[in-house]
């Protein structure tokens, strides 16, 4: 597909990396470029920590993914067996007491791999 | 519009970390091992404390962690026979060219680099 975007996160959400992620997201939404998925790997799983709480002051990345996720439909995959590994867990699936944000959709490499062909870039942070 | 799935491009998995210092080597594996699954053409390069992952005779046991090097004689049943160490990060190590793998192929800066841009995606572990 033409002019199509996927982007991969593998940092936590303390990462000045995960706030660039974001920025390049806005940046591409502005400038017409179709994301077809973020990929959040690595420690990037612990954005969907729903309980995550982050001083008021400081940068919310939740509150952006949450956003970019209703506002534009831009979907975000959860590679499960990584997210696992790090204390995320999706037996109450959408259950309120899941400590997966419901901005997330659980999924698997196989998702990365689909994502990287479809692309016509992908970009890793 | 239909999505067209762009079958003929490239995967990189460029291992920079040492094996047993943080999870991106296993991590990078999985994913490598993945995308052969789905019949991605997809090469594995190791540079700086990644080539520590090539280096036979380890004992990951002795510090409680899972040998998941065992894992790398998976890439063969995947078609995933292109691998790339650097050759100044093995001498920068003072590290022999004892592999735990058979198919290594040993290159200079130059040809590394050559072979890695070779490919349409990097992704860097």
């Amino acid at each position: 597909m033409q002019n199509t975007l996927a982007l991969v996160v593998t940092t936590p959400p303390n990462s000045n990396l995960t706030t660039t992620a974001i920025n390049l997201v806005h940046a591409a939404l502005n400038n017409g470029v179709k994301l077809i998925g973020v990929f959040f790997y690595q420690d990037g799983v612990l954005n969907a920590a729903k309980h995550l709480a982050i001083p008021s002051d400081e940068f919310q990345t939740l509150t952006q993914w949450q956003q970019l996720s209703s506002d534009y439909n831009v979907p975000l995959y959860l590679c499960i067996t990584a997210a696992e590994k790090r204390g995320l867990s999706d037996e109450l699936n959408q259950h309120e007491l899941s400590n997966i944000d419901k901005a997330f959709t659980v999924s698997g490499l196989g998702e990365l791999v689909e994502l990287t062909s479809k692309a016509e870039r992908v970009v890793q942070l | 519009m239909s999505e067209q799935i762009q079958t003929d491009k490239t995967i990189a998995i460029l291992n920079t970390q040492a094996p047993f210092s943080s999870a991106a080597g296993k991590e990078a594996l999985d994913a490598a091992l993945i995308f052969g699954s789905f019949e991605q053409a997809t090469s594995l390069f190791f540079m700086a404390d990644g080539v520590f992952q090539v280096i036979g005779d380890q004992n990951a046991e002795s510090i409680e962690l899972k040998d998941y090097l065992k894992t790398f004689s998976a890439l063969e049943f995947y078609d995933i026979e292109n691998i790339y160490v650097c050759a100044q990060s093995l001498t920068e190590r003072n590290l022999t060219a004892n592999f735990h793998l058979d198919n290594v192929q040993v290159l200079s800066n130059e040809e590394f680099s050559q072979h890695l841009h070779a490919h349409n995606v990097i992704y860097r572990f």
